[in-house]
């Protein structure tokens, strides 16, 4: 690998971090405010429980968000690793 | 106190309060003529009628983009490419309707336009309303007072000076802190707006490799990433990532020509390129 495959190998890198410490911040705020719901649900009537909705409507958002900071990959990088792993075999 | 205050003497601000204030009518605005053109167009499209009317929209939505591009340079400062090239047809048919619906960058700005625009428009023009009256609500209601106006909240009424005091903490706070707020506000939508409008085309940036090659010969990577830079704008749509998979996807292609020169490599145009 050449100085440039180097540099771009740790923008990939430092851009990874990025968009998982933002899934991270993503999922303590709903994590947050899920059991904050939770609670107040318990505190009241504690009967229907309404608070699966949020549960699961900010849920599927943040399911979504983990797919997309641990397993989508940019066509660049998929291209760039392929062309690596040809020219090292 | 004068690192809080900063931020007041700074045009960035007046610029940020300027776009978020318009970003509510022009966000509608936009929306309003998509939507409207593109279901007239659709409904219309069995009689053919509707493709030129579906081509018309997309060229407009097209405009507005480059004038949201335009804005959004000017207001906030966000990174856009320099040279956006489209791809197109002559005419008002379903030729040029068809290579504009093929092309990626219609989609996303129709998208931008329809949920981006009209969402943050108004999401930034209540922020920024929401501050500033906020930060001026201590002294807006002491002059209410003063004019012999009383403010009803709920069951409370705030008729006297002593009880106007109480937003005293809040304006307080927001008018030293709303400033970044607004500040934040704005460089975020501007990122938004960068992601969403400042897409750069890989076959540009091939264009523009090769481009850069056929001017000064051969360079290595770095050379080649700045000359570009100048060429086509700075921003996240130009990483060395993004230069790495265009030159490997030259490279594989024919039409440069990579040379291993220790821990650098120089590229050239592939004979046969020049040739072409």
């Amino acid at each position: 690998m050449d100085d440039f495959g180097e540099m771009a190998l740790r923008e990939r890198e430092a851009r990874r971090i990025a968009r998982r410490q933002w899934f991270w911040l993503h999922f303590a705020v709903y994590a947050t405010v899920q059991v904050f719901l939770v609670i107040v649900w318990a505190l009241s009537d504690a009967t229907y429980p309404w608070f699966i909705f949020p549960l699961f409507g900010w849920g599927i958002p943040v399911a979504a968000h983990a797919v997309f900071a641990f397993v989508i990959r940019h066509p660049d990088e998929i291209l760039i690793e392929r062309a690596r792993r040809e020219s090292e075999r | 106190m004068s690192w809080l205050l900063r931020p007041y003497t700074d045009p960035a601000l007046y610029r940020a309060i300027a776009y978020l204030l318009l970003g509510f009518p022009l966000g509608i605005f936009e929306y309003v003529v998509v939507v409207t053109g593109l279901s007239f167009g659709a409904g219309l499209a069995i009689t053919l009628l509707g493709v030129p009317v579906l081509l018309a929209t997309l060229l407009l939505a097209a405009a507005l983009s480059t004038f949201e591009r335009e804005l959004a340079v000017t207001m906030l400062g966000a990174a856009m490419p320099r040279r956006i090239r489209r791809r197109d047809a002559p005419g008002f048919g379903w030729k040029r309707l068809w290579v504009r619906i093929r092309d990626r960058r219609t989609w996303s700005e129709v998208a931008f336009l329809l949920l981006v625009r009209p969402t943050l428009g108004t999401a930034g023009f209540i922020f920024v309303a929401t501050v500033v009256a906020l930060a001026f609500g201590a002294v807006a209601q002491m002059i209410l007072i003063a004019v012999g106006v009383p403010t009803q909240f709920g069951g409370w009424t705030v008729d006297t000076y002593a009880d106007s005091l109480v937003f005293v903490p809040l304006s307080a706070l927001l008018f030293l802190i709303g400033p970044r707020l607004v500040l934040a506000w704005a460089t975020a939508t501007g990122r938004i707006t960068t992601r969403m409008l400042g897409w750069l085309d890989p076959a540009d940036l091939k264009r523009g490799v090769v481009d850069v090659l056929a001017r000064i010969g051969s360079a290595d990577a770095f050379t080649l990433f700045d000359e570009i830079g100048l060429m086509l704008g700075t921003g996240p749509f130009l990483t060395p990532t993004k230069l790495e998979a265009t030159l490997l996807a030259l490279e594989s292609a024919g039409r440069v020509a990579a040379v291993h020169e220790g821990t650098r490599t120089r590229y050239s145009l592939a004979a046969s390129a020049a040739i072409r």
